[in-house]
């Protein structure tokens, strides 16, 4: 839950603030080098495809932010009703279907194969559930500007067991974190959750749009661990690598079935 | 009923097996008595009572209460009592009849003082049993340099071998390889859950209102239980039932003050203390922080009354609390309550009884969000514990200690509270945890001493909640407990022994075996504690954790006493260990043991210690050489793992000297290996992101810790009674940038790489106290 996330990050804060004369700079660390894994990202939703999968590999922390794509795999998502798209390769490393639509409440397979390795994901779309609006609230925070966070309305099924991940849009630019819900806490109710949007915040007259995605459980608790590791700054929580949906031979990534709304408005 | 008499010969009946009575012909009778400070009147704990004839030397301790009794055949002594810092006191007796001896002790007024930080008569550790124990001398210990000028007991004990600091600046502590939840901190008798102010900078124990503090590392007496690694027992003072006096002290950034002063005269006295921060006014004076709330305050309050010359009462507590916020938005608050009543009772020359209700709380708040949404965080721990503890000495060979304590426990696990949130019950869970003990501590001849014991602990989960049952993370039972059922119970026999031989009258051998259990215990997901790990019980899932130390020593004085080596080895082995799950999800998750591992740990080191403890230099030299490894279940691909306090090398240098008469100067200089931490190997890309990836936990090590402080103390020579003393000190003297943590991020300057980033807190941090008494 990313109010976790954001409690452990005002902790790191206060603690900075407590050791005010603390000092940062950069470091060289020698860490070790690896084999390059594969790492496997593949999305279905139900909105109209092609749908993409892509297939890329690790690099050593030293080296620049370029993956290396990778290329001739033989990639297949099937449904439980019996159909079966073969990926066609659009360009090095991304994957594209060809005639598969989703749908939700089915469920999805991948199949990679690639380099000898055999991949498995199975991932199951859930129910579609309205996204209504969006409200704003003031940031008390910041005293010095009214500043805005966004709450998506929607109302939580009364069964449990419910997953979201949001992606903000702020004027149209796509923000670069996003956030997982799960409904252990306002189960049935609708939601009083704030995303939190970078920093500073969003301010009146901007529109905001919010894409919702419904996913399922392992997709939740993938980008759930994802969260934590990627906040920036370390909240203290022992690193490691969050567990995959993809079986068979060792890959990082997921692969996630999904419905997506999406919904703008302007802050008033 | 068994009235008090019956009870007391139905307990010696069923404890005289347990001791070696060598019952001569010749008559034997018993002195006893409790020994006190002339000028304060509190009761000295550890006064040396040696009982001299023509042939042999009999001797023995004052207990925690200042209680001594020696049971020696007819004839005529020469009694000696000592201790350090103290003026002996002899006196020559003549036994032919039971007899009650009450002593007051005066301080040693020398020109020259001699700092001594560990309390201990000159040969004294190569004589005691006890294996890995410290006694800390709280007031010459305050001249140590120190953060901020906080003087802190925690601090001077992470100068011992085998005792590591959590972290830097850090009053948490880790010992033998155990984590901070393993360590016992009692205050008077009450468990304090949290020991740290303003996220572990600072520690609850304001030194003004503290008597004694002994730490044992792992092989702790049978009347000690409950944690793996230590115990570390704090006593209250008690207050001076002479005269009326203060202490206090201003510093950079606190001040404290304490009062204490008889109720009536040698029958009843009181302390009361008190500190607070004051940070938090400097930061309203920044624009930046300015909505900012930091501070902390602590209170502790202590009387007792002489019922008459047998019987006893005390009553303490302890309030502390911090507050700290950013703005409105969000808030955190937390802190300790403990309230301790006793009662002493002398029951006759041999038998010693002390009877305590305990009382504890730690909770804390955490507030985030304004306006629409707000959601609380609470949680809370609250214990209830009887305890009855007899001490008896039938002879001059044996003394023995009995007795059981129950606590009940209330632990509220964390829950949310607010808009927007269904408030799906998070009950409060009970349980009850109880023990028996007995241990005795025997000289078999004068150079050979065994101290043993067993500890008979047992924890019974109460009803009022639901259990789940997990087999790896699913759900695979449930037992629900109505209110007033008992649940499972755990019982754990935990047997110590520890012994003593003496070579010659400067050197002996010393070694142990301990086994201890521990049924609480601190979730925590963070790389360093913060308030918000949770406590938690056992349960259907989670076991006792135990552990089984086993511990040997060499010890040895050189030029008469002055100077002090040991060496110390331990192997421990640690079962049922705790830990969460990879990308736990502690936030909401309707059932925490979901989200958690079980493993094992073993821990393995020496530790060299030498003392110079007289002349006017002294000071100590530590060096621990250490192993502590893990394996979780689920953790690492099941393989062992250093665990993050494992530190390979631990060096500690402590020097003090006294200048002139009113000028001591100190230093003190520690070096560790840093913490086995868990860095990247390589990097990938999801959704845009870059994304690190880990392939080994705690494959990594911070880099390696190093850090001097100095410090000065200038004495005052007033006339009169006042006294008063400037406290200098410089933390971090050469200002090394020690890695605080290393973050790995996006390069701010070209996004196309990833940078290793290092935050270092501390560096020529000056501090100053004015202290004073009166």
């Amino acid at each position: 839950m990313k109010i976790w996330g954001e409690l452990k990050k005002r902790i790191i804060q206060l603690t900075v603030i407590v050791a005010t004369l603390s000092c940062e700079k950069e470091i060289y660390v020698n860490l070790n080098s690896i084999e390059p894994l594969i790492v496997i990202e593949g999305n279905i939703t139900d909105t109209p495809g092609p749908y993409f999968v892509k297939i890329s590999r690790t690099v050593n922390f030293s080296s620049e932010n370029s993956f290396p794509a990778v290329t001739n795999a033989l990639v297949i998502i099937s449904d439980d009703i019996g159909l079966k798209d073969t990926l066609t390769e659009m360009s090095p490393g991304v994957y594209k279907t060809k005639e598969i639509t989703g749908v939700a409440e089915n469920s999805y397979y991948l199949t990679v194969n690639v380099e000898g390795k055999n991949f498995y994901a199975i991932s199951s779309m859930p129910k579609k559930i309205t996204l209504d609006s969006l409200s704003f609230s003031p940031l008390i925070f910041n005293p010095t500007k009214d500043l805005y966070y966004t709450i998506p309305l929607y109302t939580d099924p009364v069964q449990l067991g419910n997953y979201y991940r949001f992606y903000l849009f702020v004027n149209g630019e796509k923000e670069n974190t996003y956030s997982v819900f799960n409904d252990n806490l306002n189960n049935g109710l609708v939601n009083g959750r704030p995303l939190f949007s970078r920093d500073p915040g969003i301010e009146k007259g901007d529109t905001v749009s919010v894409e919702m995605h419904c996913i399922d459980k392992n997709v939740y608790n993938y980008f759930y661990a994802l969260t934590q590791l990627s906040s920036g700054r370390p909240g203290g929580v022992t690193p490691s690598n969050p567990t995959s949906n993809i079986s068979g031979d060792y890959a990082l990534g997921y692969f996630s079935a999904h419905t997506i709304q999406r919904v703008t408005q302007i802050v008033k | 009923m068994l009235s008090a008499y019956n009870y007391k010969k139905l307990f010696i009946a069923l404890l005289t097996f347990f001791c070696v009575n060598n019952l001569g012909a010749q008559p034997k009778f018993t002195i006893s008595g409790t020994i006190r400070d002339r000028l304060t009147g509190e009761t000295m704990i550890g006064v040396s009572v040696k009982a001299l004839d023509s042939r042999l030397i009999n001797q023995t301790t004052c207990n925690e209460y200042g209680f001594y009794s020696l049971t020696l055949p007819k004839g005529d002594y020469r009694i000696i009592y000592s201790f350090i810092g103290y003026k002996s006191d002899t006196l020559d007796v003549k036994l032919d009849s039971n007899k009650k001896i009450e002593r007051e002790m005066s301080e040693n007024i020398i020109e020259l003082r001699e700092l001594v930080v560990w309390a201990e008569k000159r040969n004294d550790n190569i004589r005691r049993t006890e294996i890995g124990v410290e006694r800390v001398d709280i007031k010459e210990s305050a001249k140590l340099p120190v953060i901020f000028g906080e003087r802190d007991i925690l601090k001077t004990i992470q100068l011992l071998p085998g005792v590591k600091s959590a972290g830097e600046g850090s009053s948490g502590f880790y010992v033998r390889g155990g984590t901070e939840d393993q360590n016992l901190i009692l205050l008077d008798e009450a468990s304090v859950y949290n020991a740290s102010h303003l996220l572990g900078f600072f520690s609850t124990f304001n030194s003004d209102a503290l008597k004694d503090a002994s730490i044992i590392k792992g092989n702790p007496p049978a009347q000690y239980g409950g944690r793996l690694s230590s115990v570390l027992d704090i006593k209250m003072k008690e207050g001076n039932n002479h005269r009326y006096s203060a202490t206090g002290g201003v510093g950079l950034i606190s001040s404290r003050l304490s009062i204490e002063g008889p109720i009536v005269e040698d029958k009843s006295s009181f302390i009361l203390s008190g500190r607070r921060t004051y940070a938090d006014l400097f930061l309203k004076l920044t624009d930046r922080f300015k909505d900012n709330k930091l501070y902390f305050y602590d209170f502790n309050a202590k009387a007792n009354v002489k019922i008459d010359d047998k019987n006893r009462v005390f009553a303490s507590g302890y309030f502390g609390r911090d507050v700290l916020g950013l703005g409105d938005d969000f808030g955190i608050d937390w802190g300790n309550k403990t309230g301790t009543l006793r009662w002493n009772s002398i029951m006759g020359p041999k038998l010693f009884s002390n009877t305590s209700l305990i009382y504890s709380d730690y909770n804390y708040k955490i507030s985030i969000g304004g306006g629409d949404s707000k959601f609380n965080i609470n949680s809370e721990i609250i214990d209830w514990n009887i305890k009855e503890e007899f001490q008896y000495f039938p002879d001059s060979k044996n003394s023995i200690r009995f007795g059981l304590s129950a606590i009940y426990h209330k632990i509220s696990p964390s829950r949310f509270e607010g808009d927007g949130i269904a408030t799906r019950e998070k009950r409060s869970r009970l349980s009850l945890e109880s023990a028996f003990f007995v241990n005795n501590n025997m000289k078999i001849s004068d150079f050979i001493t065994l101290d043993y014991g067993i500890r008979l602990s047992s924890y019974t989960i109460l009803g009022g909640d639901t259990y789940n049952i997990y087999d790896g993370g699913e759900l695979t039972g449930s037992i629900s407990l109505p209110s007033g059922k008992f649940g499972k119970s755990y019982i754990n026999l935990e047997p110590r022994i520890q012994f003593s031989l003496m070579l010659n009258r400067n050197s002996s051998i010393k070694g142990g075996y301990a086994r201890n259990s521990q049924n609480l215990h601190l979730l925590s997901n963070s790389i360093s504690t913060s308030p918000t790990d949770q406590w938690i019980g056992n349960s259907y899932n989670i076991k006792p954790e135990t552990s089984d130390q086993y511990s040997i020593g060499y010890f040895r004085n050189f030029r008469e006493d002055k100077y002090q080596l040991s060496i110390e080895s331990y192997y421990k082995e640690l079962n049922n260990q705790i830990d969460y799950k990879n990308g736990a999800d502690i936030g909401t998750v309707a059932d925490i043991e979901s989200e958690l591992l079980f493993g094992e740990g073993r821990a393995f080191g020496v530790e060299f210690l030498i003392k110079k403890t007289t002349g006017r230099l002294s000071g100590w030299l530590g060096y621990t050489l250490s192993k502590t490894e893990r394996r979780i279940e689920g953790i690492n691909n099941d393989k062992w793992y250093a665990a993050k306090q494992d530190r390979t090398h631990d060096l500690t240098m402590v020097a003090m000297y006294q200048l002139t008469k009113s000028w001591s100067l100190t230093g003190l200089f520690v070096y560790y290996t840093g913490n086995a931490v868990t860095f990247p190997s390589g990097k990938y890309t999801i959704d845009n992101n870059v994304i690190f990836n880990y392939t080994e936990r705690n494959g990594y090590r911070m880099p390696s810790y190093h850090r001097l402080d100095i410090g000065a103390t200038y004495t005052k020579q007033h006339k009169g009674r006042y006294e008063s003393s400037w406290n200098f000190s410089l933390y971090n003297a050469y200002g090394r940038e020690n890695a605080y943590v290393i973050s790995f991020e996006e390069d701010k300057d070209d996004p196309s790489k990833t940078v290793a980033i290092q935050t270092s807190l501390f560096r020529w941090i000056p501090s100053f106290t004015y202290n004073f008494k009166f």
